[in-house]
């Protein structure tokens, strides 16, 4: 027997797809915006997909690839109304506060204390840290534009 | 590796992932992190990245051409988880969707590495090409000035670390500290039946001398047809079996094999278009029999 494709390296490729698959449930409970949201379910897509593409080698047959093939089609299905849902989410709300939305959670599950909190969002506040953009020093005084011949061309 | 390395090294590894990836994750109540404390975060970050690369089988050194792939596996593995972590814990989602892209690359190395070669192209053209350009066609179209809270703002960031991290650490455990499935110990045709983790590209030659009901036969038969194999000559478990070429492979078994999937994934296609176009459609809905 001398596939290359032992069932050491089938175990490398599921660990593999399995930290992919908690680093995307990570990002989807953890993260706030809408659009790191669906990246996050995204990156679990793209775990399972990489199990299944061992499994399928490993067993030698195309199941695995062809399932592969029906998730992209899923994934992009799936991409496109995210992006429809999002965008008309963030023409009601002017927000991508996935926080903003606990009117539709389910009956009987009490709202997060962060309601409060992204109700008053109010972006920028500079801080100094790592966390603030850089800004130019103020300009002086205009100076002369001298008319260039090839700024005279254009008008 | 005997059972209690693997239990320290799995344990150590997730545990300082988990701490890493909580440093570098956002407060939770939005409030600016030190200097040091997304370094600590990091560092502790990329130690449990190289615990966890430490608990995969090394590859063989003689042949040197395993010895490059296995190479380009811990490569493309560590780009993946790297470029992972910084998806889910960067502030900005423009550098979250380009960090994704990263995962995507270095998963159809991945894929690569696995003989996929159409889904490695596939994937980077369909997810790095289209989807994560939608991405940020959407970012750029509905973005904040300037940084907003909820991305400065973290959900619950203990717990979900938690969560995810024991998920994984619970994974990696079954996959590499237990045994697998049930093996059973003797070998043999009957016991390769009984086996899970027995590749099924071997079972079929030892099982049609076995096989005696005609039912068996035939389920044998569309299970292991001559299209659904990822080999030239079905020669199971015999020295060098070679690859078919993928694409053609891939075509044949999908339009032999999977007719119905193909049919399903077009008709999915084409109710996800309309289904974004009535979503996205700017005018309000009127009801029949109105008029504007």
């Amino acid at each position: 027997m001398t596939d290359p494709f032992s069932i050491d390296l089938l175990t490398n490729y599921l660990l593999v797809g399995a930290a992919l698959f908690a680093l995307g449930m990570l990002g989807f409970v953890s993260r706030r915006n809408l659009i790191v949201m669906f990246l996050s379910a995204e990156m679990m897509l793209q775990g399972v997909g990489l199990s299944l593409v061992a499994f399928g080698r490993f067993h030698g047959n195309w199941t695995g690839q062809v399932f592969t093939i029906v998730i992209l089609t899923v994934a992009a299905c799936e991409a496109s109304i995210a992006m429809a849902l999002i965008v008309v989410l963030y023409n009601r709300k002017e927000s991508l506060d996935v926080t903003l939305w606990q009117e539709v959670r389910e009956e009987g599950v009490g709202p997060t204390d962060l309601v409060d909190e992204a109700t008053q969002a109010a972006p920028l506040e500079h801080e100094d840290g790592i966390e603030t953009y850089p800004t130019l020093t103020p300009a002086g005084l205009e100076p002369a534009h001298p008319i260039q011949p090839w700024t005279e061309r254009r008008r | 590796m005997t059972d209690d390395a693997t239990f320290t090294l799995a344990t150590l590894g997730v545990l300082s992932g988990a701490i890493g990836t909580y440093l570098l994750l956002p407060h939770r109540r939005g409030r600016a992190k030190a200097r040091t404390l997304y370094v600590a975060g990091g560092l502790f970050a990329a130690l449990g990245l190289l615990g966890f690369l430490l608990l995969l089988t090394p590859p063989a050194l003689s042949p040197l051409g395993e010895l490059v792939s296995g190479a380009f596996f811990y490569v493309f593995a560590a780009g993946a988880l790297g470029c992972g972590v910084m998806t889910v814990t960067s502030r900005n989602p423009v550098y979250s969707a380009l960090w994704f892209a990263g995962t995507v690359i270095a998963t159809a190395g991945l894929f690569l590495l696995a003989d996929a070669q159409f889904l490695a192209a596939g994937t980077v053209i369909v997810y790095a090409g289209a989807i994560v350009v939608t991405f940020l066609f959407v970012i750029m179209l509905a973005q904040m000035e300037g940084k907003a809270v909820y991305d400065r703002a973290a959900r619950t960031p203990g717990r979900a670390v938690f969560t995810s991290f024991l998920l994984l650490w619970s994974l990696a455990y079954c996959l590499v500290g237990l045994s697998g499935s049930y093996r059973p110990d003797a070998a043999g045709p009957e016991a390769a039946a009984e086996d899970r983790l027995h590749p099924g590209r071997e079972l079929g030659p030892h099982f049609f001398q076995e096989a005696t009901g005609a039912g068996v036969r035939v389920v044998l038969d569309k299970a292991l047809r001559p299209t659904s194999s990822l080999f030239a000559e079905d020669r199971g478990d015999s020295d060098a079996a070679i690859l078919k070429p993928n694409v053609a492979g891939l075509g044949e078994a999908l339009y032999a094999d999977h007719l119905v999937t193909v049919e399903l994934a077009g008709s999915l296609l084409f109710a996800a278009l309309i289904a974004a176009v009535l979503i996205a459609d700017p005018r309000p809905t009127r009801k029949r029999g109105e008029t504007a």
